[in-house]
């Protein structure tokens, strides 16, 4: 039976047949819901927008990351392995790209979630840190912590700089190295002064003109120093030696976190304290964040 | 008595914790940094189940983990106590802390696991086995629990057959087959169903604050543990009538704080009229006690479900290893060779002892000391064991991966090595920077000194080179040659040189000594001491170091090795660093000679492991120049390749 007879499927297709009516109308309802619960459920596992917690040993990352889950700090110790938590805005902070969604919107309250991951600080597992940052997957930004009293003497400051210019050479690097012109997706740091309720605990801008200066020195004592072994004992290293990296502006001068815009990379520092006198101050981060989620 | 008990992740995060006596944090810090990071502290072979020790001031810890979910399970008291039960709470905490929230702990992307039901089995298993420990010299009818804790041997050698009965509940080695049952279950804690004994226990001990709370934490315990079986009941019932005021008065007299999460359990029992709040909570427990039928007993249903989540866990790590050994036949083997290519095989002790002998012997190859080759082999095998194999990956490159990351973990150094801001924050004290060079004979020490000496003059410091080196002939005139050179190559950049030399035969550690006082007055900065070569194992001649390390106190001793030597690196870094007394030790090592070697520097993990102590430069030739730093990127590529 060919398809242009009277009597044919395709006649019957087009004809106000109870069926027909049936069917389409049944199509006519049913696909919006289909399409609804197929595309919702492909969305909801979206990757959510990551800050990554970085800093040296006792900073007080997994305290933040236990703040930002429960909103109550968790008595915490050395971390050995690295730690993702799905954690909420505050209620009372809005995020920029929220900022004209109503409370109701579902999508707002999405646009509130984000991932913290948490590296251990120790010397010997900052290979965690260092994979994060070597390939950033839909990292937002970058939570240095560092702890405002022991930056006040000098082994704590050597410590957090030079972890901090390892930190900013390899989103340097990450810039200089990329292939397009218009060059990789911004990732800004925050220094987070932790622990400002201690009394011996430096305010952040004394934080930042410190760490500029000890990064200078890192920089300063690295540009002096030895070179590396990689060449030398026949290690196939592509010509590492050859192009080392300076930290902004090519390594002269005293260093400021200020040069780090010309790589896309815009630092700011902001002090708190995760565990407190009184309570937990970290207003100023969750602002933070909020501004770059 | 314990102090601290703790439940924590690897990420750090306290789950739960327990504390009766309040620990400083930075005594489990020390443990996690110590022994987990840089495994510095090496846990002895388990021989006996006896739980690894790590001692903190006046503290000793003992510890346990759960691999598989990423925890740590530490137990805290004072090192003068002798706390025999401590091995038998931490196998049973971790049987029973993954079996309850196992599940829990497998989600991602969060740190938060609600234990705080885990109190009361927790303060169960202490009273249990603290029970069975303090009875058992009062009480000559129960038994201790523990099969392995010196309590055992000294106390009840009488009566084994209780023993073996006792064993299969607790007992975590797999040699023996776990018997859930109740029956066995109910006789091991002491004096619950029995009513007198409890009572002749507590007049017979003397009276003191700490004993008459546990004392009558016990009799809380066993008067409100009825079975749940009718006829038994009935018996209790009594029993508890004429207990139940004696607790309560015991309550109300001496206000614990702790005490009052377990009478808990037993408030519906007592039905009194002030336990309303109580009574909610009881509810909740209902609903989520597994075991409970009534929803009356709970305590005594606390135990039993304990027990046999404890049989459970254990039946579990049986089977698992029972599935390894018996069904390796057709279908298994099939199974596993497919998934050993596909990935997604969890690996078990037997995969592993073929791939991880072939890279032992790839190790020793690259000329790493046995020792080392073997604690790398069990450090990647404790971290393999358990964990499933990725997508499309085998055994060996997981293992490879694995052992990559174990040889960075090692080679890393814990603190910064720059010599350069060293020197400048010392000299800011006003002082000079005083360096000194040990090692065997004919390894390059002068060489490699006048390597360092250049390098610093090249960045402009005034170094005076001390020539300590008093015994060899040629020595000090040898110094002389490199100093020579070093005045010539110096002159343009800056930096000015000069030799100390009092002759052959007088007190190393005397010129040395003499040789920081002239720096100090004529303004040089660095002082670098050349030392005579010593044999390691020669203790006249080590022990001169002591005196030597007293009386020039360098800030910084670096030792130098060859990268030639073998498996004596070991010994030499240890002996050297062992040799500068007590509170002194070895800030560095300078390997030298690493361009003869080619790709088989194992020499340099071999010392490191044997001290833990960082690499500093590397001798990679014959120029002044041919200093290095570590790459440990290079360097671990080289020893894997």
């Amino acid at each position: 039976m060919p398809w242009y007879d009277t009597d044919s499927w395709l006649t019957a297709a087009f004809a106000p047949h109870p069926a027909t009516m049936a069917f389409t109308l049944l199509l006519v309802i049913a696909l919006p819901i289909l399409l609804h619960t197929f595309i919702y459920r492909k969305q909801t596992p979206t990757s959510l927008p990551g800050f990554v917690l970085l800093g040296p040993s006792g900073a007080g990352k997994t305290a933040f990351v236990t703040l930002a889950e429960r909103s109550a700090v968790a008595q915490t110790h050395t971390s050995t392995s690295p730690l993702a938590i799905d954690a909420i805005l505050p209620d009372t902070i809005v995020p920029t790209s929220a900022h004209y969604r109503s409370p109701g919107d579902p999508a707002y309250e999405r646009a509130r979630r984000l991932l913290l991951q948490d590296t251990p600080g120790h010397g010997k597992l900052r290979h965690f840190a260092a994979a994060q940052l070597a390939n950033p997957i839909n990292v937002r930004g970058i939570i240095f912590v560092v702890d405002a009293a022991a930056v006040a003497d000098e082994a704590g400051l050597n410590e957090a700089a030079e972890y901090l210019h390892d930190v900013l050479l390899a989103l340097q690097k990450r810039y200089t190295g990329a292939k397009t012109s218009k060059g990789p997706k911004e990732i800004p740091v925050l220094i987070a002064a932790n622990k400002l309720d201690l009394f011996t605990a430096l305010p952040p801008h004394l934080v930042k003109i410190s760490l500029e200066r000890a990064i200078s020195e890192v920089r300063k004592s690295k540009a002096k120093g030895l070179k590396d072994s990689g060449v030398a004992m026949g290690g196939e290293d592509d010509g590492l030696d050859e192009e080392r990296e300076w930290l902004g502006e090519g390594g002269d001068g005293p260093f400021e976190f200020r040069q780090m815009e010309e790589v896309g990379t815009t630092v700011t520092v902001k002090g708190g304290n995760v565990i407190g006198g009184d309570a937990a101050d970290v207003q100023s981060w969750w602002e933070w964040i909020a501004e770059h989620l | 008595m314990l102090d601290t008990f703790e439940i924590l992740t690897t990420s750090g995060v306290v789950l739960w914790s327990r504390t009766y006596v309040p620990v400083g944090a930075n005594i489990i810090n020390s443990l996690i940094r110590d022994v987990f990071i840089e495994e510095r502290i090496i846990p002895h072979s388990e021989e006996a189940g006896a739980k690894p020790t790590y001692r903190k001031e006046a503290y000793t810890l003992k510890w346990t983990a759960a691999k598989d979910l990423g925890l740590i399970f530490v137990a805290v008291y004072q090192s003068l106590v002798h706390l025999t039960w401590i091995d038998k709470l931490l196998d049973n905490v971790r049987a029973l802390f993954t079996g309850l929230y196992g599940e829990q702990l497998k989600k991602e992307h969060t740190s938060v696991v609600d234990c705080s039901k885990f109190t009361p089995y927790f303060e169960r298993q202490i009273q249990e086995l603290e029970g069975t420990s303090d009875s058992a010299p009062s009480v000559k009818l129960t038994p201790p629990s523990s099969s392995n804790g010196e309590s055992a041997e000294e106390s009840a050698p009488a009566l084994p057959a209780l023993q073996k009965a006792q064993r299969p509940l607790y007992d975590t080695s797999a040699d023996s087959t776990p018997v859930p049952t109740p029956d066995t279950s109910r006789p091991n804690t002491p004096g619950q169903g029995q009513g007198p004994t409890h009572l002749l226990t507590g007049k017979s001990r003397p009276g003191g604050g700490k004993l008459s709370r546990r004392d009558r934490k016990k009799a809380s315990a066993v008067t409100s543990a009825p079975a749940s079986s009718g006829d038994e009941a009935s018996v209790k019932r009594k029993a508890k009538g004429s207990a139940k005021k004696n607790r309560i008065w015991g309550e109300y007299g001496a206000e614990e704080e702790d005490s009052s999460t377990i009478l808990d359990y037993s408030q519906t029992d007592i039905q009194d009229g002030t336990s309303q709040p109580e009574a909610l909570e009881e509810i909740k427990q209902e609903t989520w006690g597994r075991k409970t039928g009534k929803g009356q007993f709970v305590l005594k249903d606390l135990d039993e479900e304990m027990d046999q989540i404890i049989a459970a866990e254990n039946a579990k790590k049986e089977s698992a290893t029972a599935s390894g050994g018996i069904v390796g036949s057709s279908l298994g083997a099939l199974g596993g060779l497919f998934r050993n290519v596909v990935g997604g095989k969890t690996l078990t002790k037997e995969d592993l002892v073929k791939p991880l002998k072939g890279m032992e012997e790839h190790l020793l190859k690259k000329n790493v000391a046995q020792e080392a080759v073997v604690r790398l082999c069990e450090s990647v095998e404790r971290d393999l064991i358990g964990l499933k194999t990725g997508n499309f990956t085998t055994i060996e490159s997981t293992l490879r991966t694995s052992m990559e990351k174990a040889l960075t973990k090692i080679l890393t150094p814990t603190s910064s090595l720059d010599l350069l801001r060293e020197i400048q924050t010392v000299n800011a004290s006003g002082r000079p920077y005083v360096l000194s060079i040990v090692g065997v004979n004919g390894v390059g020490k002068s060489t490699n000194l006048s390597k360092i000496a250049f390098f610093l003059l090249q960045n402009h410091h005034r170094v005076l080179i001390a020539a300590a080196d008093t015994f060899r002939s040629g020595a000090v005139e040898q110094l002389g040659v490199h100093v020579r050179n070093l005045k010539e190559l110096s002159k343009r950049e800056g930096g000015e040189v000069d030799l100390f030399q009092k002759g052959y035969g007088k007190d190393a550690a005397n010129i040395a000594q003499d040789a920081v006082v002239y720096a100090s007055k004529n303004d040089f900065n660095v002082v670098l001491i050349d030392t005579a070569g010593r044999r390691h194992n020669d203790a006249r001649l080590m022990s001169s170091l002591e005196k030597f390390g007293k009386l020039a106190n360098p800030d910084k001793i670096l030792m130098v090795g060859e990268a030639l030597v073998g498996s004596d690196s070991v010994a030499q870094a240890r002996n050297f660093n062992n040799s500068f007394g007590p509170g002194r030790g070895l800030d560095g090592f300078v390997i030298s000679k690493c361009d003869t070697v080619g790709d088989m520097v194992g020499t340099l993990v071999s010392m490191v492991h044997a001290t833990g102590i960082p690499v500093v430069f590397l001798g990679v030739g014959q120029h002044y120049a041919d200093l290095r730093g570590l790459n440990v990127g290079s360097v671990c590529r080289l020893l894997m390749s």
